[in-house]
């Protein structure tokens, strides 16, 4: 074990300038990709929610947030293999993108971070901030370099993942169930 | 000596024991593999561990009366063997059933006994620590030569890389510079307001008179540096002597 100090490690509450953050792990098309191998086309569909299906997921405990959803569904031949969501969620400090691939049983079959944005809390909600990080990835996946690698300290909370992958499954569902997704 | 910003590395996170799970493994050969074991194997673990599953060994352990036990798995049984035995060691500050009867369970022949109807067990002093352990086990195993598993600031690091690492600001974002580390593993706990960590027992008091409101360990494996960062928020102490016994360093901050 080797460990080294940063000069500025044990004044941390001191000058020492706090630095936002960010990791870019991989695209939606690698990780659709990466979810569903055997897949030879991707079919990228709008899908929109009426008022009577975001009722139903009002009634099962989920906020349906927006009507309007992109689902890439998995292909081979002439069968679908199932579905990938891409959806992005703020937390505290955070702006974190996902992609959640869904079997035709409608249960996850994974769920993969896109991105994470460590910010101050504020210029995560303003749209220029979501902007700049908006399909970006292709270029940039996988990158460990200057930028900060690994936090520690942090309690990274998946707390808003985890709702957002139930909401996803109960779209997914509620599409499928309307006729919008084959 | 190589760094994170020498050489190529394969980098995935998901969303795992309440928290982001991250996992980076130098790319010299199918990196894929590697990663996906090791992500299996903290599932796996995860499944086993968590007081949160219904099925786990530890939810049916909590959910039995009095007097009954209970055959768990290898894992459980070696997780649950170092809490019994650093209960021990540290006085008591270690308690995996969080003050609710620490004397109230026993591990004997393979078997977990519950002896007080009270007594809730849970391993989330420990259990994330081990599961990064058995993760780089995974990866190692599988042919990863250098890499890393991060899970939300528990982290162990392997192989020829020295990883930069940074400490959150809780309360308003940002991170700052802490510390670099190679071949180990760093643990963090949080005890400000609002954090999610608790201490059982008594408020952390011994923390409060070092104004700090962070516990960093470094040791050689993540399950000690995990287990003895609530050995020091307790104790205060950065000297407590089970560190030197594990190889481990502490800070208060």
């Amino acid at each position: 074990m080797r460990v080294s100090l940063a000069a500025s490690a044990l004044a941390v509450s001191a000058a020492a300038p706090a630095s936002a953050f960010a990791i870019d792990y991989m695209n939606i098309e690698q990780a659709a990709k990466l979810m569903f191998p055997d897949a030879e086309t991707f079919d990228a569909r709008d899908v929109t929610l009426d008022a009577a299906q975001l009722q139903q997921l009002d009634a099962q405990g989920i906020k349906g947030r927006s009507a309007h959803w992109s689902v890439t569904a998995a292909r081979r031949g002439g069968s679908t293999l199932g579905f990938v969501v891409f959806d992005e969620v703020v937390g505290k400090v955070e702006l974190i993108s996902y992609a959640v691939g869904i079997a035709l049983d409608g249960s996850v079959r994974q769920i993969e971070i896109l991105a994470y944005r460590e910010s101050h809390g504020f210029e995560v909600r303003l749209p220029a901030w979501r902007k700049q990080f908006v399909g970006k990835g292709a270029g940039s996946a996988i990158k460990v370099g200057e930028d900060i690698a690994n936090i520690s300290g942090a309690t990274l909370s998946c707390t808003h993942v985890t709702d957002g992958v139930r909401r996803i499954v109960a779209v997914v569902a509620a599409a499928r169930r309307g006729g919008a997704l084959v | 000596m190589g760094t994170p910003g020498h050489g190529k590395f394969e980098r995935r996170a998901r969303p795992l024991l309440g928290t982001i799970v991250d996992i980076g493994v130098r790319v010299d050969g199918a990196a894929c593999a590697p990663i996906d074991a090791a992500f299996a194997e903290i599932v796996a673990l995860e499944c086993l561990l968590s007081r949160f599953d219904a099925a786990s060994d530890i939810a049916r352990f909590n959910a039995l009366p009095a007097g009954a036990s209970l055959a768990p798995s290898n894992a459980t049984l070696e997780v649950v063997r170092v809490a019994q035995a650093l209960f021990i060691s540290s006085s008591g500050l270690f308690d995996i059933s969080t003050g609710t009867a620490p004397e109230g369970w026993a591990c004997r022949d393979d078997q977990l006994h519950k002896l007080d109807s009270r007594t809730v067990l849970d391993l989330g002093g420990i259990g994330k620590g081990y599961a990064i352990d058995r993760a780089i086990d995974r990866l190692i195993e599988q042919g990863a030569t250098a890499g890393w598993v991060n899970a939300g600031g528990d982290l162990r690091v392997f192989g020829d890389v020295e990883l930069p690492i940074a400490l959150r600001d809780e309360s308003s974002g940002g991170s700052r510079a802490f510390a670099s580390l190679a071949d180990g593993a760093f643990a963090t706990s949080h005890y400000g307001a609002g954090a999610r960590s608790r201490l059982a027992g008594a408020e952390p008091g011994a923390l409060c008179r070092h104004g700090a409101v962070h516990v960093s360990v470094a040791a050689p494996t993540c399950l000690w540096a995990d287990a003895l960062t609530k050995v020091v928020a307790l104790s205060g102490d950065t000297s407590h002597p089970l560190l030197a016994r594990h190889d481990a360093l502490a800070w208060l901050h």
